[in-house]
């Protein structure tokens, strides 16, 4: 919210720079973003165009004598069509600073310019604000002024507007009475209102013109509605125009700039209708019909739901309430009689109708924060004065106002050692007593207990707590001490859950990965570019309702996706490896109404350098081993992947799935935009915490030698190695303390389809040395079980 | 004979002077001491010497061989010394040789600086807790006393799921969690990722963390908010670092506060980064509402709490000078590779 500080000085008193000022109401609780001069140039002055001959090198420039107030006139070249010898002009001088730049002295086309002459546009001086300044080329003034006067004095710039950012909790500060209010009390000054006068000179009364009904007096609350006749429309005053334009508003005409300025001044919206276009001469307020349509001010047509207040006529709905005006009804030139509206609209109905029609508008703003019916009639009553003042219209007696349900006062009983205890500051009673009735809070001291009455603009104070605020925001933030907690002594800890997350973090990092973290939320095309099966429960995401963007519209079921946008950024970008790990969870919908399932996945992706399936799996592998797990390794796993190249991983002898991984599919890489081959491996961290194995006691070093025995076994191809040496391990009995795969062949002698493959055996007793017996009968074990189960036979 | 013995030691003592490689040295002592050696041969000649003049001439020669062997011990450690040397130097390297300088792989600045605020804050005796990202509007807004269509709603601009389950806003409906399920004394903190509908760009994220931190119990005052504020602030930037508290307004907290920590950068004097005013805004903070406490079940006459909240990104970004939120998120390696674990 912007408001010009000479506005504000109308009604209090600022007597000091921005900075200071800004500071005092930050330090209270009034956010000040900042401060602008009015003027967007500097160094501009009248000047008289004494000559002005063409141009000798050029048919549209000239060559002016311009007096600026000095003792010679200035040279300046000037190239717009209006400009000629006598008028006055906008002369920027030599260093001027415009909104397009500086302006220096120069040659154009061979003669001397030391200035320029300005157009509107040059200056950011909009047309309503200087009529006629804006199309015809340079701006010629039409009244008399002295060369040299300032140019900013003539349009009413230069002035200081401050822009607020306004809490929630304060819609009664979107206003300038309400900051003059705001500033009086937190710089000691009166703010002073002014005297709501007029006289009433039209004929009849409010009843012989219109009539008003309203229907839904919950989100309706408060209607009040007064009617103009014999109005003149025509421009607003100087001073008006460029109050409006200080806080950011064009001016428009006599009527709608009142309603204008009297939304700026007192925060409450108002609404002004030609009443010739008003059927019947009857407003209702109501909820729209369902399916109703209604075109507004904006030329848009918008089709109503039956939760919707609408403002109608006796036929149809003529405009959105407190939102935005029909086109029906709009103020135009020839608007001879206005009823003006100025009524409170419940926050909520506003608020959600704005939203459902994505319509914002200054008054829709304002009504959603929460617009106070009790000064309605007052505002309608400034509103009137101000016809009065510029004399636009005649005024009829009486006033429609339908209030029904006044709010009554709030008066909060508070204890004053109890907002102590809360702020730990020690203010008096006294004091605190003085900081409320300052804030216009009538108080009361009984003993302990403040008796508070609040002001009905302050909707945000409801108790002691808010009272604490008052006092403690007045009396000063920075009073408060610095006390350390007493109570109870607590443990401070984290629970398992994150502790576990980021040991797995930690260990993929010590292995070289780098952590990555990617949104939650995907778009539905890369879960299909995934191509999984029908009926796949990832296939169905957590939709959100209003995505930013397709990009970001369901919830993640895998992290596989993002992992792959990953890789596929840094290959595009030219890094030639990259190793990555995202711990997040993933979101699987449970039923209607029901909060998805969330837990966490541990992806891993990496490309490039060393980068392959054996080196993935050796990460998978080291990060179970952390674990104490050693997952089953078994071919296969879903569709995105190589099918030659991919694995699932299981625990507690295949029923517990931890996960799967392999290369990416190559067409799956193509449609994730991968030039090269990528590997990615999903863990699944809930399963992995709950079989994870505690380390518990160890070993004692051996005291007896081991022995070793090579076996070279010959199998068919189809058999893994992995497969061939846990059969071995099984088999071979608790004598075994290792198995170590150490050749794989494939030769002609073999035969066609086969391979063989050696192992290294090793085996230790703890309590002996072992026998040659004892070691063949633990071979013989192992050679019959492999050759019965994966028909394995010793190579010649 | 003495002539003959004094000319074998002089000649044997001489060589053993020049020798240099122990193969030379061996040879020496073969042909001097060894079992067909040069002084073997002076005794077994004795034979044809008279039998008084056997024992001096068998002195003579052990005396040679006594000096024979020392000189050879000396010039044998000369020569291990010198060979030492010779395999020392063969194995010279180039020191200078460039090497890997650091291990690949480190956590991403989001989980650095959860670290160190996890750090401070469990070591003050707060618990961290987490909850679900996808949450109850309940949970969210309504015990956070932001009830339906009430304009604090407006502020953070929501992801909706159905009417009455969003993605979370802030980490605030862990706080509600913890306080509808426990009993006070409360102490903790909740952190995590959360959800507003901002388009991303170089200073907005729709996703960022918060973590937010909760103390309810009897006597609770602004006071303890200001001086476990101090500490944290200390303990993450140092010494001297302090906060300042502004008025502010969240529908939880009441009074509110934003809080400012001394610029870290300039140490409050005023930079670039703190925009020349000294002071860093870094955290939401305030005392429970009483509304929050009674809808949560806690007795607000009897307890009284405080609550801060902060964007994990925030101190990220000012800790690490990052300028484009949207690099946190890419996954850029050569970005990531500038974070040490």
């Amino acid at each position: 919210m912007k408001i010009p500080m000479r506005w504000l000085n109308e009604y209090t008193k600022i007597d000091m720079k921005p900075e200071e000022y800004a500071r005092r109401m930050i330090m209270t609780g009034t956010a000040v973003e900042g401060w602008e001069n009015t003027a967007k140039f500097t160094n501009v002055v009248v000047g008289r165009v004494n000559t002005c001959e063409m141009h000798p090198d050029s048919d549209h420039l000239h060559v002016c004598a311009v007096d600026v107030g000095g003792e010679n006139d200035l040279q300046i070249v000037c190239g717009a069509p209006n400009v000629k010898a006598g008028i006055l002009v906008c002369c920027a001088l030599e260093g001027a600073s415009l909104p397009g730049g500086v302006i220096k002295k120069g040659k154009i086309r061979g003669v001397e310019s030391c200035g320029m002459l300005c157009s509107g546009p040059e200056l950011d001086v909009p047309d309503y604000l200087y009529p006629h300044c804006g199309n015809e080329g340079i701006i010629i003034l039409n009244e008399d002024y002295a060369p040299g006067t300032p140019v900013s004095e003539i349009f009413g710039l230069g002035d200081d507007v401050i822009e607020y950012e306004i809490l929630a909790n304060r819609p009664d500060c979107l206003s300038v009475w309400g900051i003059a209010r705001e500033s009086a009390s937190v710089l000691g000054e009166h703010f002073v209102m002014p005297e709501i006068a007029y006289k009433e000179n039209g004929r009849g009364t409010f009843a012989d013109y219109a009539k008003v009904r309203i229907e839904d007096e919950t989100d309706c609350p408060r209607y009040c509605a007064k009617i103009i006749t014999n109005v003149k429309i025509g421009p607003s005053p100087k001073w008006m125009r460029e109050y409006l334009y200080g806080a950011g508003m064009r001016s428009i005409n006599n009527i709608v700039d009142i309603t204008n300025f009297v939304m700026l001044e007192t925060g409450h919206p108002m609404h002004a209708f030609d009443l010739s276009k008003v059927r019947e001469n009857t407003i209702v307020v109501r909820k729209a019909h369902e399916g109703e349509i209604l075109k507004t001010l904006d030329g848009k047509e918008h089709v109503l739901s039956g939760d919707m207040l609408v403002i109608a006529d006796d036929k149809q709905a003529t405009g959105l309430a407190g939102i935005m005006g029909g086109e029906e009804s709009e103020i135009v030139n020839d608007t001879a009689s206005v009823l003006f509206e100025c009524a409170a609209f419940e926050r909520g109905n506003n608020r959600v109708t704005a939203r459902k029609l994505g319509i914002r508008t200054e008054s829709s703003g304002r009504f959603e924060k929460g617009v106070c019916p009790e000064t309605c009639k007052e505002a309608l009553d400034r509103a009137c004065m101000l016809v009065e003042m510029l004399d636009c219209g005649d005024i009829v007696p009486g006033m429609f106002d339908n209030y029904p349900n006044p709010a009554p006062v709030k008066t909060i009983k508070a204890s004053a050692e109890r907002i102590r205890r809360r702020i730990g500051v020690d203010v008096s009673t006294q004091d605190m007593e003085e900081i409320l009735l300052n804030l216009n809070i009538d108080t009361e001291t009984d003993g302990d207990t403040l008796v508070c009455t609040v002001p009905p603009y302050r909707q945000d104070i409801e108790g002691e707590a808010d009272i604490s605020e008052e006092v403690l925001r007045m009396y000063g933030y920075d009073h408060i001490p610095s006390t350390l907690m007493t109570g109870v002594t607590m443990p401070g800890f984290r629970n398992e859950a994150q502790s576990f997350g980021m040991g797995i973090k930690r260990f993929m990092v010590g292995l070289g990965f780098y952590e990555a973290q990617c949104f939650s939320f995907i778009s539905p095309s890369w879960i299909e570019k995934l191509d999984l099966p029908e009926g796949d429960a990832r296939r169905t995401p957590v939709v959100i309702q209003n995505p930013l963007g397709d990009d970001t519209s369901v919830m993640r079921t895998t992290l596989v996706p993002t992992m792959l946008n990953a890789l596929a950024l840094n290959m595009n970008r030219g890094n030639d490896s990259a190793r990555l790990v995202e711990v997040a969870p993933v979101f699987m919908p449970r039923g209607e109404g029901e909060l998805p399932d969330e837990w966490p996945y541990a992806v891993l992706g990496m490309y490039g350098d060393g980068a392959d399936f054996y080196a993935l799996k050796s990460a998978v592998m080291c990060l179970c081993a952390k674990y104490g797990l050693r997952p089953d390794v078994a071919a296969g796993g879903d569709g995105y992947y190589h099918p030659g190249r991919k694995a699932v991983l299981t625990l507690r002898g295949g029923s517990v799935k931890l996960g799967q991984m392999g290369e990416i599919h190559p067409l799956v890489n193509e449609k994730f935009a991968l030039p090269e081959r990528a590997y990615v491996a999903e863990i699944d961290v809930r399963a992995l915490k709950t079989c994870a194995v505690e380390l518990g006691a160890v070993k004692p070093l051996p005291k007896y030698p081991a022995v070793s025995r090579d076996l070279a076994l010959v199998v068919n191809e189809d058999v893994g190695a992995g497969t061939l040496q846990s059969a071995i391990e099984r088999a071979a009995g608790k004598l075994c303390e290792g198995v170590k795969l150490f050749d794989v062949y494939r030769g002609e002698r073999l035969g066609m389809g086969k391979k063989s493959i050696a192992f290294t055996i090793t085996f230790r007793s703890l309590d002996h040395t072992l026998t040659d017996a004892e070691i063949n009968a633990a071979m013989d074990k192992i050679l019959s079980a492999v050759s019965k189960n994966l028909g394995a036979v010793i190579r010649a | 004979m003495q002539d003959k013995i004094n000319e074998i030691r002089r000649r044997a003592l001489s060589e053993l002077v020049s020798v240099t490689d122990s193969k030379a040295l061996d040879d020496i002592r073969v042909r001097v001491l060894g079992k067909k050696g040069e002084l073997m041969g002076i005794l077994r000649s004795m034979g044809q010497v008279a039998a008084d003049m056997r024992p001096l001439i068998g002195s003579w020669v052990n005396e040679a061989r006594e000096n024979i062997e020392n000189a050879i011990a000396d010039a044998q450690k000369a020569i291990a010394a010198k060979e030492m040397q010779r395999r020392l130097e063969k194995e010279k390297i180039d020191v200078t040789l460039p090497v890997k300088e650091r291990s690949e792989g480190s956590l991403h600045p989001m989980s650095l600086v959860l670290e160190k605020l996890f750090d401070i804050f469990t070591g003050m005796g707060f618990e961290a807790v987490e909850g679900p990202e996808v949450e109850y509007d309940r949970y969210n807004f309504e015990l956070m006393n932001i009830p339906q269509n009430h304009p604090a709603r407006d502020a953070q601009d929501t992801f909706y799921v159905d009417d009455n389950i969003v993605l979370r806003t802030h980490t605030s409906p862990v706080q509600a969690r913890i306080m509808t399920t426990r009993k006070p004394p409360i102490r903790i903190v909740s952190f995590g990722r959360v959800y507003r509908a901002d388009e991303a760009d170089a200073t907005h994220s729709p996703v960022f963390h918060q973590l937010e931190g909760l103390v309810i119990d009897e006597n609770v005052s602004m006071g303890d908010l200001k001086g476990t504020l101090d500490t944290f602030a200390r303990r993450l930037y140092g010494e001297g670092v302090t906060t300042r508290f502004r008025p502010s307004f969240f529908p939880f907290t009441e009074p509110s506060a934003e809080v400012d920590l001394t610029c870290a950068a300039c140490r409050g004097k005023g930079c670039r980064i703190c925009k020349d005013t000294g002071w860093i805004e870094v955290l939401g903070s305030g005392m429970v509402n009483p509304k929050v406490l009674e809808m949560c079940g806690i007795d607000s006459k009897k307890y009284s709490g405080f609550a801060f909240g902060m964007g994990v990104e925030r101190l990220s970004n000012l800790k690490y000078n990052i300028t484009d939120m949207r690099n946190l998120y890419e996954n850029d390696v050569r970005f990531l590779k500038q974070f040490r674990t």
